[in-house]
């Protein structure tokens, strides 16, 4: 049984596609007096089990299903509006490592993962129609597709950014920027791209936490942005980092930039680190927001502005998962929840609710204004 | 603390001993009634024995993946499998033989390493891990056994060395542990270093030059040996010997210091503080030191496991191709023994927090250079790395092993008070398979 047709919310990095239908849930309904919404509770509907550990996910708009890729190399699909949703492989090809990126470019599956490799998927059929198997020279990290579905954005370990035809994989633009090795002689990592709402910028984030603001057309920075906590490194216990940058988003307007990762570490090799978000004005580079959050720890794998800019929305874990949200106003934290095992990524489905994947289960997840 | 010890001979003799020439120094052992301890032992106008046990010199470096490294990241990959992630298996230069991805300038030094792949140690936590890799045993109530680091101190130190026997590099705070002589007492406990790579308190007190601190120690050393002659005491002897081993050491100091390294030397062992002390081990090697640990940690990879792998195996992978490139041009490769072990492996199962935890029933370690039989792979895992399928080996076995490829028979026997004790445990076996 199908439970509601949700529309995707006016957010930084969806593609744009046919206007999906109008919501038929009440829940996903926008208030009748049209007041901002602004989240005070965060709660987990459901869990649906996946195959194995989930990295990434992207909805197709046309027929609602989520398709997400993961440990097992293979890219799976599912309908989180039905109510017990069945996962079922997208194809019997597959990946041959990881798959970290998949990203709906206007109807049509793009994915990525640590063999390096493109690949172009029919999203109704499973067809393979392209693979680019040398895409980066090291492991693609991850992908972002331009808000008009016509451009792809990939990062690697190789640290260059590459900006790709979406509809014919041609290479646009390779990007350097970062260095391969950390100042402290081991190998560099970047971790994330994204578009922002108009789709003339990127931006990227590196392991030493360093953030480039590009122009998407010429690849020229248009702003460097230093966050050297989410490094991680301890110079003298431990010489050792397990942090990096591992979200961006812009807000909708495109004035500020939301940069997630994770505090420091202590003397133990787990996630326990707070996680952590700080936002800045792109313009000038001036940090708004520096928040950590020691109730709930690890990394922040996605962020996500409201619509209206007024809140931000981070999920992440350490080996457990949280959904939290906090106010851009103030900086404070509206709502949280545990949620499941590490989250590593999630998808709005309408702005009162998302779903998420982690460690081999997707979660949907109701955003509700607070009581009173 | 020393325990009432001597040494006892076993059936075969190690080293190519003659039984002639090691039962007399045994006789004056025993007849002599010495033997009360490691100074007994040591004191019996040893150097004629010490000739022929420690001839030619020996060495260990041991490379101590602190926190335990994944044998699935580093040895024994399992690319494809649900347990593998996400590293492929690339081809030594040994056929048949592939590693990690990770291991990238390893694979392609092969032809001096052996890898095992079936330890079974059945101890996930991190202090009796320790315990039992470096001594081989747990200990027993009331008798704390040496760990390989004073054993090899012992067996292949030089009683006339002014170099130190046992020096144990470890500036990580994770596991961090100083080692254990046991039984074997003070004279073979390590040189630790924790904070810094240079030995604290052996530099010149600043109101003396060089040429008075020499002139001191040669006038202390010809009333020493005037008292000693006049005086037949092995605690004389002992002490004698104690200050000829600090001033040995204060003359060592040279040897901690990398800067005395040209330049491109430095830069091919790179950046790192592992590379810095692979190549302080090579130094010291170099200048006679018996035994070196390089302890470098964070292996401990319960979240985030790739990632620090990435970070960590690069590390491993370019220091210790460097330093087994460094040892073989110095003709010191086949006088070395090249060590990789920690407390465990880790958990084939990949944890929420992309981690992967403690694991002692399947994995793997590696030996390199002195009298190991190189391109050789002993034991194997199970399709998914959760067991051995072949070849089980334990700590014991392992620690014989390392004995018999530094030519000393693991049977050897020390008398703790009126108790033999084997150099290895009860019962192990070394694996013939990887040894010359």
């Amino acid at each position: 049984m199908r439970l509601n047709d949700e529309p995707v919310p006016a957010t930084t990095n969806a593609p744009a596609t046919t206007p999906p239908p109008s919501p038929a849930s009440p829940a996903d309904a926008p208030p009748a007096a049209a007041a901002p919404f602004v989240p005070g509770k965060v709660t987990v509907e459901r869990t649906v089990r996946l195959p194995s550990i989930t990295f990434c996910m992207a909805r197709h708009q046309q027929t609602g299903r989520v398709f997400c890729g993961g440990a097992d190399f293979g890219l799976h699909h599912f309908d989180p509006a039905v109510e017990k949703p069945e996962t079922k492989p997208l194809s019997e090809s597959r990946h041959s490592s990881y798959v970290t990126g998949v990203v709906n470019a206007g109807g049509t599956l793009i994915s990525a993962g640590y063999d390096k490799s493109l690949i172009w998927w029919n999203a109704e059929t499973g067809e393979q129609l392209r693979r680019i198997d040398s895409a980066h020279e090291r492991w693609i990290r991850a992908l972002a597709i331009s808000p008009d579905g016509t451009r792809l954005a990939s990062v690697g370990d190789d640290m260059q950014t590459k900006i790709w035809n979406a509809t014919d994989g041609t290479c646009l633009l390779t990007l350097d920027g970062y260095e391969l090795q950390t100042p402290h002689g081991f190998p560099s990592m970047l971790y994330i791209v994204v578009f922002s709402a108009e789709g003339t910028r990127i931006a990227t984030g590196n392991k030493t936490g360093r953030v480039l603001v590009r122009d998407a057309a010429s690849g020229d920075i248009l702003q460097t942005i230093e966050t050297p906590v989410m490094y991680t490194w301890d110079p003298k216990a431990r010489r050792h980092s397990i942090g990096g940058i591992r979200s961006l988003a812009f807000s909708p307007d495109g004035s500020l930039l939301a940069v997630g990762g994770m505090g420091q570490v202590g003397n133990i090799d787990h996630l326990e680190g707070k996680s952590r978000v700080e936002v800045f004005r792109v313009a000038t580079g001036e940090r708004v927001h520096e928040i950590e959050d020691s109730k709930y720890k690890g990394l922040v794998e996605k962020l996500q502005f409201s619509a209206d800019q007024k809140w931000l929305l981070a999920a992440g874990g350490d080996n457990g998962g949280f959904v939290s949200v906090w106010s851009m106003e103030t900086g404070k934290l509206l709502a949280q929840e545990k949620v499941g095992s590490h989250l590593h990524d999630f998808e709005m489905l309408s702005d009162r609710r998302l779903v998420t994947v982690g460690h081999e289960q997707a979660t949907l997840v109701t955003l509700e204004e607070a009581a009173g | 603390m020393s325990q009432g010890l001597q040494r006892v001979q076993s059936a075969v003799s190690p080293l190519g001993v003659s039984r002639r020439g090691f039962l007399s120094g045994t006789t004056l052992a025993v007849g002599g009634a010495l033997a009360a301890d490691m100074r007994g032992v040591n004191g019996l106008r040893a150097e004629e024995i010490a000739g022929e046990l420690r001839r030619g010199e020996k060495h260990v470096i041991l490379l101590w993946l602190a926190g335990g490294a994944s044998q699935l990241e580093t040895w024994d990959p399992k690319p494809g499998a649900k347990t593998g992630g996400p590293f492929n298996a690339i081809p030594t230069n040994v056929a048949g033989i592939h590693v990690s991805e990770l291991l990238p300038k390893l694979a392609q030094r092969m032809q001096h390493t052996a890898v095992i792949r079936s330890l079974n140690t059945k101890i996930a936590d991190h202090g009796r891990g320790a315990d039992l890799m470096e001594r081989g045993r747990l200990d027993d109530p009331g008798l704390r056994y040496p760990d390989i680091g004073a054993v090899a101190a012992k067996e292949l130190g030089r009683l006339e060395s002014t170099v130190p026997d046992y020096v144990s590099l470890y500036t990580s705070t994770e596991g961090r542990r100083k080692g254990t002589s046991g039984f074997l007492g003070a004279r073979y406990a390590p040189l630790f270093l924790a904070e810094n790579m240079m030995p604290p308190n052996i530099a010149l007190h600043e109101r003396l030059t060089a040429s008075e601190h020499q002139d001191r120690a040669a006038l202390r050393d010809l009333l020493s040996k005037r008292f000693a002659a006049e005086h037949r005491s092995s605690t004389v002897g002992s002490l004698n010997s104690a200050y000829q081993r600090v001033q040995g050491m204060m003359a060592s100091a040279g040897l901690f210091n990398v800067e005395q390294e040209p330049a491109e030397v430095r830069a091919r062992y790179g950046p790192t503080q592992f590379g810095e002390q692979c190549l302080i081990a090579r130094r010291l090697v170099e200048a006679g030191v018996p035994f070196v640990k390089v302890a470098r940690a964070w292996w401990d990879s319960h979240g985030q496991n790739f990632e620090t792998h990435l970070e960590l195996c690069a590390d491993l992978d370019h220091c210790m191709s460097v330093l087994l490139d460094d040892l073989q041009e110095r003709g010191l490769l086949q006088k070395t023994l090249v060590i990789t072990l920690g407390e465990f492996g880790r958990t084939p199962g990949i944890n929420a927090s992309l981690g992967r935890d403690h694991f002692a029933s399947a994995w793997s370690c590696s030996l390199s250079g002195m009298g190991i039989r190189g391109g050789t792979v002993y034991g194997a895992t199970d399709a998914e790395g959760h067991t051995v399928k072949d070849g089980e080996a334990s700590a014991a076995d392992l620690f014989a092993t390392i004995l018999q490829a530094l030519g000393i028979d693991h049977t050897h026997e020390y008398m703790v008070g009126s108790r033999p004790t084997p150099l290895a445990d009860f019962g192990s076996k070394p694996i013939q398979a990887v040894l010359a």
